[in-house]
């Protein structure tokens, strides 16, 4: 999928007066959350919200198509969960919002639609509810 | 990614993603994407790496603020981030 051109929203807040939200596409839940399917070979559109306060030992991985062995140990090298509020108590930013999404990348063939046209502009109306400014994307 | 980058960008939201594929990303052109020459499953440096893992974020922040033209891919070499993490050794 191809495209010519890149929405915008440009930034007219100072990073200190911004509420920041974390997406991922590497496939985190919560424990208590019913895993990403791997059984379908074109991957699950779905998506998963984190709270921000969540311990990253309430959190798992399921993703079979890269090697998260290292992110099992420490999940802020992709969920940057804890780091952000390391971020808010230095004042880089102005707050964490209180949930983070988490999705499954390998999404392919008709889940894309499912994607483009359901899943993610769910979460974006969410996050916009909740009066995010600024969001980070972090791939796997 | 890029897709769900689009979507949220798409409503009031500026967004900015590491990318780890240039050539994807540019294909998809999210409005905003810093490569960082990371190897898959670490998006954000390693485990216990706290200090390099600020820094990535604070270059992501960098870059939020910077980027005027939609649909940039920045370039950031491993130096940048290895002199943050030096000046900044436990947090800002």
């Amino acid at each position: 999928m191809e495209f010519r051109d890149s929405p915008w929203t440009k930034l007219d807040k100072d990073l200190t007066q911004c509420r920041l939200a974390l997406i991922t596409t590497g496939g985190v839940h919560l424990r208590c959350q019913p895993p990403f399917n791997m059984t379908d070979p074109s991957g699950d559109p779905t998506f998963r919200e984190i709270p921000a306060d969540a311990s990253p030992s309430d959190l798992l991985i399921k993703h079979n198509y890269y090697d998260h062995s290292d992110a099992d140990k420490d999940i802020n090298i992709l969920l940057p969960i804890e780091r952000v509020f390391d971020l808010k108590q230095a004042g880089d930013i102005g707050d964490v919002n209180y949930r983070h999404f988490s999705f499954m990348g390998h999404i392919m063939h008709h889940h894309i639609d499912t994607l483009i046209e359901k899943t993610a502009p769910q979460v974006a109306t969410e996050l916009k509810s909740d009066n995010v400014d600024i969001a980070i994307l972090t791939p796997a | 990614m890029g897709l769900i980058q689009r979507s949220i960008e798409d409503v009031g939201i500026s967004t900015i993603s590491i990318s780890l594929s240039k050539e994807i990303t540019g294909k998809v052109r999210p409005p905003r994407a810093v490569c960082f020459g990371s190897l898959l499953g670490h998006p954000i440096s390693y485990p216990g790496q706290v200090s390099r893992q600020l820094c990535v974020l604070r270059l992501l922040l960098k870059y939020l603020e910077e980027i005027r033209a939609p649909g940039t891919i920045v370039d950031i070499d491993s130096t940048a981030v290895d002199e943050c993490a030096a000046a900044y050794p436990a947090s800002k």
